[in-house]
């Protein structure tokens, strides 16, 4: 028989609803999960009694007919998400002793949806990372092959829901934190359009760029989970009054996709399984009756220069906020105010955090400002028209979501290179499309994800397309 | 893109955050090789074009003029490790 713990989000409504099991045995499978999984460092907190009382009241309201959309579902938060009287650290020793005086929107929208949350995922620091290596509480290991990065920064969350410790998790994505992880932990992981999801409470990064979205099994628990955690916000003045769309319907009606390909793109993939794994996803969808056109992206060569301005900018100003005095870590070694701002902040950032700090400062000070912070600008309103150019004609777009599959842990040194792990997934982020990375194969045994990438608040028809490729294919699978 | 000894004072100053002796080389090669990626934009005229600071063009949104119970002063403050009588307290800055 199938364990609780890996069954489908889909499944699991199922059978809570029908009584087959409670929400009481399927948190304390998850928690027993998460005991015996406790070296792969998953989480930074966790919430073992009360995920057990709410699981509790969560029967009484399913035997009482009063079930709300996902009562009783265990899931995971990253903890990057404030949740009121929970320490909400965002991987940082920065915020290691700060307990949250209210709850992120999406914390709050899962939690009164009937969600139970068993704990807070690990990260890299402030979400600024790729392999999970810049968290100050120790790099989470990828569940398929323990000496390899589950990715970053949203790799707890990505490593929680592979290794079956969570129904789903929320994550957050700056330019790749939500899809780069799902393709190296082989799961799914959806980036919403920027604005549809509330970033109220969400700990910042890059303001314009920073988004929240869901890590999940496959394409239709991404839509159930997306779904509740979707919609305006009057606390959030960039959160989008629009209407969102029944994902859960969407992703298994009947669509018809035209999907657009950067031929150039696709032609320059170093690594031959990644290409082939790509053309072999392509091909099924294809024969599945997708109709194939190829499209130009002039300027995506562009996004990652361009992203690295803007997005340590954006951090360098929103990092500001972290003085030592009002939250967050105070140095004791302090003789005057300077000192308080200079040795806290010193001592409570990370060097990964701190470089980015020192680009964004650099390029937003007097000299530098216009031939960087506004060169790159320009040039993510080049990247926006490319997509805006392409949409015309297409439905979606694909691409591989990294160059590679899994490194080793320790492996990549060099700053540059890490960046690179994100060239694919950059571009939807400086456009604020959604895009979703599935799993499409595998490079040195380990799974590799294909990117579709929609149209502004289209998130619905990547979700039918993701779950198109999941019907005709068992990548996502966990075997 | 070289940086330069003033370029880390100004860097440290403007960021409120030191840079040691020791691992000021390695910081230099760090953000040297950023900015070498970085640079990549200038092959790019983008003098015709507008800069885009933002993806979703989104104005304001205004809600009624209602008095609302956010988080209290109290609860904030409880965040912080040294306050006294509803202030912030820092080291002395008037002599």
């Amino acid at each position: 028989m199938t364990e609780i713990t890996s069954l489908s989000l889909t499944d699991q409504i199922l059978g809570l609803t029908d009584k087959s099991f409670s929400s009481k045995e399927i948190t304390e499978s998850y928690l027993k999960e998460i005991k015996k999984k406790k070296s792969l460092n998953c989480f930074i907190s966790i919430f073992e009694e009360e995920s057990k009382e709410n699981a509790l009241l969560a029967d009484e309201n399913i035997a009482k007919n009063k079930a709300r959309p996902l009562e009783g579902i265990p899931v995971a938060h990253k903890d990057i998400f404030c949740i009121k009287d929970k320490k909400t650290t965002c991987g940082s020793k920065m915020l290691s002793n700060f307990i949250s005086p209210y709850s992120s929107e999406v914390f709050s929208k899962l939690d009164n949806a009937g969600a139970i949350t068993l704990g807070k995922t690990n990260m890299d620091e402030f979400a600024m990372g790729s392999s999970n290596e810049t968290s100050f509480y120790g790099n989470v290991l990828n569940p398929i092959n323990e000496k390899l990065s589950p990715g970053g920064s949203s790799g707890g969350s990505a490593a929680a829901v592979r290794a079956n410790l969570c129904s789903f998790a929320t994550a957050t994505d700056t330019g790749g934190s939500i899809r780069q992880p799902a393709a190296f932990c082989g799961v799914t992981g959806i980036k919403p359009t920027y604005g549809r999801v509330s970033r109220w409470g969400m700990i910042a990064f890059a303001s314009s760029l920073d988004q929240a979205g869901i890590i999940a099994k496959n394409a239709k628990d991404a839509a159930i989970a997306l779904k509740y955690i979707s919609g305006f916000d009057q606390k959030d003045s960039t959160s989008l009054n629009e209407e969102v769309k029944d994902f859960q319907k969407e992703v298994d009606a009947n669509q018809e996709h035209v999907i657009g390909i950067p031929k150039d793109l696709i032609e320059k993939i170093k690594n031959d399984q990644v290409r082939d794994s790509f053309k072999n996803a392509i091909s099924i969808l294809e024969k599945d009756g997708a109709k194939i056109e190829e499209i130009n992206l002039p300027h995506i060569e562009y996004s990652l220069p361009a992203y690295y301005v803007i997005a340590p900018a954006e951090c360098s100003a929103n990092l500001a906020r972290y003085d030592g005095i009002r939250f967050g870590h105070r140095s004791k070694n302090v003789s005057s105010l300077e000192d308080l701002y200079v040795n806290s902040r010193t001592e409570g950032f990370g060097r990964e955090v701190k470089n980015r700090i020192f680009i964004g400062t650099f390029c937003l000070s007097a000299g530098y400002y216009d031939a960087f912070y506004n060169k790159a600008l320009k040039i993510r309103n080049l990247i926006k028209n490319d997509f805006d150019e392409a949409f015309k004609k297409v439905s979606s777009i694909a691409m591989p979501t990294c160059s590679n599959s899994s490194f080793e842990l320790g492996s990549i040194s060099d700053p540059v290179e890490m960046y690179e792990q994100d060239i694919y997934t950059i571009p939807a982020n400086l456009a604020g499309l959604p895009a979703i990375s599935i799993p499409s194969g595998t490079a040195n045994e380990m799974p590799v994800g294909l990117q579709l990438i929609g149209n502004y608040l289209d998130e619905g028809r990547i979700l039918n397309l993701a779950n198109k490729f999941q019907k005709l294919t068992d990548f996502h699978e966990f075997k | 893109m070289k940086i330069t000894k003033q370029d880390l004072k100004n860097i440290s100053l403007l960021s409120k955050i030191k840079i040691d002796e020791e691992t000021s080389d390695s910081l230099v090669e760090d953000l040297e090789s950023i900015l070498k990626m970085v640079n990549k934009m200038d092959e790019l005229d983008t003098s015709k074009i507008n800069p885009l600071t933002h993806p979703i063009e989104n104005t304001q949104t205004l809600r009624e003029d209602i008095e609302k119970k956010d988080i209290e002063r109290e609860k904030l403050q409880e965040l912080s490790e040294e306050k006294e009588s509803g202030f912030y307290l820092t080291p002395k800055v008037i002599e």
